[in-house]
């Protein structure tokens, strides 16, 4: 939908012109060229880039807090890629750390709570997703952390990790509000979410023994999403 | 409930371990005739091995302390570090516990020191001193004084009127691969230094093997992992020692 917006945006904008540059209102009915057609083509695909989310959340494995910028896809937005940065505290190491996280969400469903009587235009409407799966990669910088075993190893001594990069996976609920269109500012929709994460290395601690309590092993986040497209 | 990072430095719980041990140790046991000792190594992840592994110390009450010959953990993750400890922390005696190759991966190491101290340290107990050395020169790329020379010529004389032997204590041993192998032989002509060098223990490999590393007198006793459910107990009385292999 944002797309046909922002087409029309662009002829508004093209017709604008003409009626300054002609002094006229009379606008001739040109059939959009080979050109055009690229051109609308290839700003529509560079906008694609444009992120339609701005995401918070603290913990989950990728520092105290994470934040970032979220692109949300599919006929019902229920994909959501995010890339966030995150910042760990020095607690009792030598210095704090930065992490970068490139996460993918699924939200298979999303339930009104607003009556279908009710205007959204005018009065919004309560959401719930009773389910999202995440799945996530997170990277801590650090000369400490490396990507695979240094050649100072034997070899395959550590071939099954990596301290550098973390595989995460998250379940989590939400709870959505679509604003009113005569109250938006800045955002469309804000949506408030919790996540139950671990991580490879917790996982693969619980495979090991089954005695790890899944309380040290299972993390919780919170975090807000503000939809600004 | 907020997990920051596997390799967050934030420890939770008791700090500085060795050192409130190793206090204990030395004044309870400054002047007793016989000493049993039990060596222990290797636990890894095999936490439920650990656990049993403490359980049967407890139920032996003529165990006067512990010492974990490193590898506290696998992958070093601070709640690693945690479970282990936790475990150590219910025997009914005191104990100390090196630092393994494992326990350095991340920041492991930065959390070693902040849960149990120094990596090199010593402590003296019935007129032997058990001195502890940090031998993993690969996890430094071998940058670093691993074995450290300057800690080493220190406890030769440290306290000469409070010991009379020696037993030295470390990870990994001379020309595994984790052993600045360059100075082993050097590693060997300064331990001869030591008053009264009794014996070496060490971990690491994963075995039971007593072996004379370098060919000569010295005795080297490798401790065995967890999981293999075995540990030594070494019984020093005041002119000799003896060695038992327990299995649990």
């Amino acid at each position: 939908m944002r797309w046909s917006r922002f087409i029309f945006s662009s002829a508004l904008l093209t017709c604008t012109l003409q009626v300054i540059a002609g002094d006229s209102i009379y606008v001739e009915d040109v059939p959009e060229s080979k050109y055009d057609k690229r051109i609308h083509r290839y700003q529509r695909h560079w906008a694609a880039l444009i992120p339609t989310e701005f995401v918070i959340q603290n913990a989950g494995n990728m520092g105290i807090a994470s934040a970032g910028i979220g692109w949300d896809y599919g006929k019902r937005g229920q994909w959501e890629t995010d890339l966030l940065l995150g910042y760990i505290p020095a607690h009792n190491s030598s210095r704090g750390k930065l992490t970068m996280t490139l996460k993918e969400n699924y939200i298979p469903w999303s339930i009104s709570l607003t009556p279908r009587s009710v205007s959204v235009k005018e009065k919004g409407r309560w959401s719930i997703e009773p389910l999202t799966a995440s799945i996530y990669i997170n990277t801590v910088y650090g000369h400490e952390f490396w990507k695979t075993q240094p050649s100072r190893y034997p070899d395959s001594y550590y071939d099954f990790m990596s301290t550098k990069f973390r595989l995460n996976i998250a379940f989590g609920q939400r709870l959505s509000f679509t604003i009113p269109e005569k109250k938006r500012r800045r955002f469309n929709k804000m949506t408030l979410f919790y996540e139950m994460s671990s991580c490879d290395l917790y996982i693969r601690s619980k495979i090991q023994d089954s005695s790890v309590p899944l309380k040290d092993i299972i993390g919780l986040s919170i975090g807000l999403r503000l939809q600004t497209l | 409930m907020f997990d920051t990072h596997p390799y967050d430095v934030d420890v939770h719980g008791e700090k500085g371990v060795n050192k409130k041990q190793m206090a204990v140790i030395e004044s309870r046991f400054a002047d007793k005739d016989t000493l049993r000792v039990a060596f222990i190594s290797d636990t890894h992840l095999w936490l439920s091995d650990a656990r049993d592994q403490v359980e049967d110390i407890n139920h032996r009450d003529d165990i006067d302390f512990v010492v974990h010959c490193g590898d506290l953990t696998d992958t070093a993750t601070g709640k690693e570090y945690e479970w282990s400890r936790d475990i150590l922390m219910k025997l009914n005696c005191p104990f100390v516990a090196l630092i393994g190759n494992h326990d350095y991966l991340g920041t492991g190491d930065q959390t070693y020191d902040v849960m149990y101290g120094e990596k090199d340290f010593s402590f003296i107990a019935s007129r032997v001193k058990f001195v502890c050395l940090n031998t993993n020169a690969t996890e430094y790329d071998y940058m670093a004084a691993v074995p450290n020379f300057d800690f080493m010529e220190t406890e030769m004389v440290k306290d000469s009127d409070r010991f009379d032997r020696t037993i030295v204590v470390m990870h990994a041993a001379p020309y595994s691969d984790q052993f600045n192998n360059n100075v082993c032989k050097a590693f060997r002509r300064y331990l001869d230094f030591f008053p009264g060098l009794m014996c070496c223990v060490y971990g690491h490999d994963h075995n039971d093997t007593v072996s004379r590393i370098y060919g000569d007198d010295l005795i080297f006793y490798a401790i065995d992992c967890a999981e293999h459910r075995n540990y030594r107990i070494f019984t020093i009385t005041p002119d000799d020692y003896e060695v038992e292999q327990i299995y649990f």
